[in-house]
């Protein structure tokens, strides 16, 4: 090994895909049924949206955890809900369902194939997330510590009130406005119009964080139809083209960072050539109230009139099916553009704590 | 339900050094160019090139740059009293290093203030040997260092979940209490499916109580197998089993993970004809069933007891193995 890194040339322009279909469940508290009974529901939503069979999807990806409902083998019986019969080519990523459509969005470039169905899924509520996300730290330094991704997020969120960059006031606005959108998401779980000025009176959970601040626990899933080239026009009136699509990672130690920044996002925005244009809607992933401000400043979307809308559907505020979240982002996104509502979005999703990775994705309708 | 992986990781040179140094009292960071990084890294963070194993004593003082109060710490926190997780510039370190302050109280805590290390009494060599407080809080500690390099960490993963039962499975269960198999017909294809998952997923349609029957509990053996108990953490089988699946009559589906002991293990084969002995009604026990696709069946039916009918044809059961 001499340490340098292998040169990667792009040989030839990369297949046009688009987004033809979206689905998702309701974010709830505690659903009863099982995890393939949601992905059921959005699969056979899918197929009822786009008049397609089963059997013309030739890819299935799904991002999904067996530690989050403490069912070994749960992506296997999540097959369930997919379609086992007939078999296609199947994949899985113990990730949220964005890094499944990242994949398929690598699988159709292959060429060989036009169709891939990408699903995302979580049930959080039989088990207690802030004992299972420390498993995905270092596991000697810090999950022997329980080290979870809500004190990581106080952390954060105190490290931004002392550079400047924040105030609690402006947490409790980013909740505030989030609630208040969730009112016209049908799927949201939190949905509600508090002032900044009541929230700020609540008791601290993680200080400077109050429970507001983090996401509720939430189930639920969400599913898409990727097609390639020019098939995705004849099942979409309006496909949702993925014009870019960039996903970096940043150390596990959150010593070697800056929390106040997001370097992985910048340079994934930078790659998915979110600068290229205006942006009419970004659905962004901010699982804790202070991640918004860090990611506005990394993707550029600085709040104030005339800006693009942030997170219209409440986003992971009022609902975070963990592993479907940040697909539930795409989804928003797409929904926006098939309705001609938006021409050009940003979807963004993140995973380990502190926005340790980071995918960011632009989305644009055809005039 | 608790679910339990217990995990042995070797730590190499650099992680052990950091470890063996907790369990003797002591904080170490290396050197990576001019910088010191606490904890120690294999490689440089910026370059990933490999970094020499040159490590340097840090602390035991340092400065809160962030820190977070946890309020309502979980079961897996280093403290089950309120504390801090901060992040803490070390004396001689050049990055923070994560970790929790033992501040009795949030009016104690505040960004810059200065905190040192304190040792517990029983140290394994691991990072949670170690813990820190407000720096005037500190006492001094006296740390007999141990014998052997630090190679090897243990981690206990054990995570409680607490799912209802489904409304589906709690209808099975309940079936099961009274001496019945409830399973459900599929409305879309008609087949009979036991224990049912709630839906049928070759059609994928989910089913409802409407769709509910009630199975026999005579049937042939489909498949099995003959398991050699292996000793590994968790196992409770101590003497060889048969692990059988039993494709019940009328139905469209096996119910599997059917043990067979003792005598009854002789002249199982598939086909053989079966039927479920119950347990009486005061003696099955049911409370502890989940939502897994097992049936908790030795809980309900004492055994399987050969019919002495004429075995079924083995070959159309081939397809019911699982």
């Amino acid at each position: 090994m001499t340490g340098q890194a292998p040169s990667i040339t792009r040989v030839t322009e990369p297949r046009d895909v688009a987004i033809v279909a979206v689905s998702q469940t309701d974010s709830h508290r505690s659903y009863l049924e099982g995890e393939p009974t949601l992905i059921m529901q959005c699969v056979n939503d899918l197929l009822a949206r786009t008049g397609l069979d089963r059997d013309a999807l030739e890819f299935t990806i799904a991002g999904s955890c067996d530690y989050l409902s403490g069912m070994p083998f749960a992506f296997v019986a999540n097959i369930d809900g997919v379609g086992a019969w007939p078999p296609v080519y199947e994949s899985h990523v113990e990730m949220d369902g964005a890094w499944a459509l990242n994949e398929a969005w690598f699988r159709l470039q292959c060429g060989d194939i036009d169709t891939a169905l990408v699903i995302g899924s979580g049930k959080s509520s039989p088990g207690r997330p802030r004992e299972v996300f420390p498993l995905q730290t270092d596991p000697y330094t810090m999950a022997p510590l329980g080290l979870d991704p809500v004190s990581m997020a106080g952390i954060q969120a105190r490290a931004l009130v002392d550079a400047g960059l924040a105030t609690e006031a402006d947490f409790a606005e980013i909740v505030s406005r989030s609630r208040r959108n969730a009112l016209a998401n049908p799927h949201a779980q939190v949905a509600n119009d508090t002032s900044v000025k009541d929230l700020l009176a609540e008791p601290y959970f993680a200080a400077p964080l109050r429970r507001h601040d983090l996401p509720p626990i939430s189930d639920g899933a969400a599913a898409v139809i990727l097609v390639a080239g020019d098939r995705a026009r004849e099942i979409a009136e309006r496909p949702a083209w993925i014009r870019g699509l960039d996903h970096r990672i940043e150390s596990h130690h959150p010593g070697l960072r800056d929390l106040t920044t997001s370097a992985s996002t910048a340079l994934a925005a930078k790659h998915a050539g979110v600068a290229n244009g205006p942006i009419d809607v970004a659905e962004v992933m901010v699982n804790y109230s202070p991640e918004e401000v860090v990611l506005r400043n990394a993707l550029g979307i600085p709040p104030g009139e005339g800006g693009a809308v942030v997170n219209p559907s409440g986003g992971p505020l009022a609902g975070h099916p963990v592993m479907a979240t940040g697909l539930v982002r795409f989804v928003e996104v797409a929904q926006r553009i098939f309705d001609g509502s938006a021409d050009r979005g940003v979807a963004h999703a993140s995973s380990g704590p502190c926005l340790q990775q980071n995918l960011v994705c632009v989305l644009e309708g055809e005039a | 339900m608790k679910i339990e992986y217990p995990y042995e990781r070797t730590t190499g040179p650099v992680v052990g050094a950091f470890l063996g140094a907790l369990r003797d009292g002591r904080i170490v960071g290396n050197r990576c160019g001019d910088r010191v990084l606490v904890p120690p890294l294999e490689y440089d963070p910026d370059t990933a090139a490999p970094l020499d194993l040159d490590l340097v004593d840090v602390g035991p003082g340092g400065a809160v740059t962030s820190w977070t109060w946890i309020a309502e710490p979980t079961r897996k926190h280093p403290f089950q009293h309120p504390f801090a997780f901060a992040l803490i510039l070390l004396d001689g370190a050049d990055v923070p290093f994560v970790h929790a302050v033992d501040a009795g109280s949030i009016d104690a805590m505040s960004t810059g203030m200065r905190v040192s290390a304190q040792f517990r009494d029983e140290r394994s060599g691991a990072v949670t040997d170690v813990y820190f407080v407000p720096e005037s809080a500190a006492v001094a500690q006296t740390i007999t260092p141990g014998q052997e390099p630090v190679t090897m960490t243990t981690h206990l993963i054990s995570l409680e979940v607490d799912e209802p039962l489904a409304p589906h499975r709690e209808r099975f269960r309940a079936g099961l209490q009274e001496g019945k198999i409830i399973g459900q017909r599929s409305p879309a294809s008609g087949k009979v499916y036991v224990p049912s998952r709630g839906y049928d997923a070759m059609e994928r349609v989910q089913m409802t109580e409407a769709d509910d029957v009630v199975c026999s509990d005579r049937g042939a053996i489909s498949s099995f197998t003959e398991i050699t108990p292996v000793q590994y953490y968790g196992q409770e089988e101590t003497e060889p089993y048969v692990r059988a699946s039993i494709l019940l009559d009328g139905t469209d589906s096996p119910i599997i993970g059917i043990d067979i002991r003792g005598d009854d293990i002789a002249g199982v084969r598939v086909g053989m004809r079966v039927q479920a002995v119950w347990r009486p009604a005061a003696d099955r026990r049911t409370d502890d069933m989940d939502n897994r696709w097992g049936g908790a069946w030795e809980s309900v039916i004492e055994r399987w007891e050969p019919t002495g009918e004429p075995d079924d044809d083995p070959r159309p059961l081939q397809q019911y193995a699982f």
